[in-house]
């Protein structure tokens, strides 16, 4: 039995009469009387604490008269909706989820039109709440229509998304950013990535790449735009200190750019390194022009108060295993 | 069966396809900047559905990655074709409803028309690279031997006309990028003959 919060909810107790003498219980608890009117229970206001089981039992013999499981919650608000290609020209995924919950179970159901035609979203196992189109057509200015409809006992809503085939391209982030120092050039750092492993076909399809970097004391960045080549080789860097470095990935032709992380400055170095997942950041530090194994050009926590090629080490597996 | 490539032939058509893709880049660009200058000037809504009309080819294909190169250049080439005659009379629409109002629109168009034009020449040096015959060359000569030309289509009214123009540039904009994704493709060797992928035809 699904009601809405604030409701007020009138239980009978099963066939017994109004007046008869009855016990009411949720989830095996005695009901103060004065909720009771007869052998009517009335709830007013429900509010999610009164979800549970009822139970109603005749006054003398204590038969079971009545149950039901009561589940207190909300019809859907208008449900978020996101469809993006990280796999072109292969297909496109979207997903969904609701702006809060209702406590109750949902049902989603969405639909998919190319211009007259339906076409099949195939749900995913996980996550639950995202399936993938497979592109039939390729070019085409024609839009897609993505209609996501949810629905519960106490109510429906939908939303509805409208795109270009263009539009929605956007690949993952690039995968095990590395900067590697130059031997016998402080001020450079050698930085190389590779490809999203979600984009199928590189070649035909290549990517472009933004790269931006900077001392993890300073906070303006500097931006390097690359057409082609997954390495570039940083030539300013600040001897002895320790960088940020992002990338980021675009189709050389269509779409958006991919995400990358935004940190603040006061974390500390480690806590960038443990907050990379979408976005491909590392952090590096510049060699120092003098010492090889100077610890006072070392930042940060004992993991990586080493000498800095494997202090460089250590923040490049850091990147990649935390 | 097609012969493996010479490697003269090899350099040749890479050359082409990067020539060839550097000015399909740049016609999308000013396709893009036209078609918001059209529908500006038109006052049009740049969102609106617009259906297929006749002489505009459609940049939609299914199976794209299953051509072979000949289709690629063959379907991009009558593409093209088509824009040409498509701008050319959009172009002289233009001149006969505003005169000079919109000299700038006017420039823009013609200036598309030229790209689209090149581009369309281009395609038939890859043609003949692979010595395939340029279709529609000879009937062409022919008619214009025997004839004034081809009869002109049906003249449409100024809404459709416009509705036309506004369609037409946004597939001119899609075809700009399936040209370039095509001539990528076109651009590849294959691994087994040093040939390009899909020109040689099955025996």
């Amino acid at each position: 039995q699904y009601e809405r919060v604030g409701a007020d909810v009138t239980m009978k107790c099963g066939s017994m009469d109004w007046d008869a003498a009855v016990t009411w219980t949720v989830n095996g608890t005695d009901i103060d009387e004065s909720h009771l009117n007869g052998a009517y229970l009335i709830l007013k206001n429900v509010g999610l604490s009164q979800s549970g089981q009822y139970s109603c039992y005749e006054g003398s013999s204590w038969h079971l008269k009545y149950q039901t499981n009561l589940k207190v919650g909300t019809p859907p608000k208008e449900p978020v909706l996101m469809c993006r290609s990280n796999n072109y020209p292969k297909g496109f995924y979207c997903s969904w989820h609701l702006p809060t919950p209702t406590y109750i179970p949902n049902t989603f159901n969405i639909s998919v039109i190319h211009g007259t035609k339906d076409m099949v979203c195939e749900k995913d196992a996980i996550p639950k709440n995202r399936c993938h189109i497979r592109y039939l057509q390729l070019f085409s200015t024609v839009k897609y229509k993505v209609t996501l409809t949810v629905t519960n006992a106490l109510g429906k809503n939908f939303t509805t998304l409208t795109f270009d085939e263009f539009a929605i391209v956007k690949p993952d982030p690039p995968e095990s950013v590395v900067a590697k120092p130059v031997p016998n050039n402080p001020r450079r750092l050698e930085v190389s990535w590779q490809n999203p492993s979600s984009w199928p076909d590189p070649e035909s399809f290549p990517l472009k790449f933004f790269l931006r970097y900077r001392p993890l004391i300073l906070d303006q960045w500097q931006h390097v735009e690359l057409s082609d080549g997954t390495s570039h080789t940083i030539t300013d860097a600040y001897a002895g200190k320790e960088y940020i470095i992002q990338v980021a990935a675009k189709d050389n032709d269509i779409g958006t750019w991919s995400d990358w992380r935004h940190h603040s400055s006061s974390h500390h170095p480690l806590s960038f390194l443990a907050e990379t997942t979408s976005a491909s950041t590392s952090s590096f530090m510049a060699p120092p022009t003098t010492k090889i194994c100077d610890k006072g050009a070392v930042v940060g926590s004992g993991a990586m108060a080493v000498c800095w090629t494997a202090g460089l080490v250590v923040a490049a597996y850091s990147v990649l295993f935390i | 069966m097609a012969a493996a490539d010479s490697p003269s032939t090899a350099l040749r058509r890479r050359d082409l396809c990067s020539r060839g893709i550097r000015l399909a880049g740049k016609m999308r660009a000013d396709v893009v900047d036209l078609l918001d200058a059209y529908v500006e000037q038109q006052g049009l809504d740049a969102s609106a559905s617009v259906a297929a009309v006749e002489g505009v080819p459609l940049a939609a294909v299914e199976r794209w990655d299953e051509q072979t190169g000949t289709q690629r250049l063959l379907e991009n080439l009558a593409a093209y074709r088509a824009f040409r005659a498509l701008l050319a009379q959009m172009l002289e629409e233009q001149r006969e409803q505003l005169g000079e109002a919109d000299a700038g629109l006017g420039r823009a168009l013609a200036a598309v028309l030229l790209q689209v034009s090149a581009f369309a020449y281009h395609l038939e040096e890859l043609l003949r690279l692979e010595s395939r015959g340029i279709p529609g060359e000879e009937e062409e000569e022919e008619e214009e031997e025997e004839e004034d030309g081809p009869p002109p289509p049906p003249r449409l009214s100024l809404f459709e006309q416009k509705l036309r123009g506004l369609g037409g540039l946004r597939e001119l904009a899609q075809w700009a990028v399936r040209s370039v994704r095509d001539l990528r493709q076109l651009a590849k060797p294959s691994p087994a003959t040093g040939a390009a992928p899909g020109l040689a035809e099955s025996s």
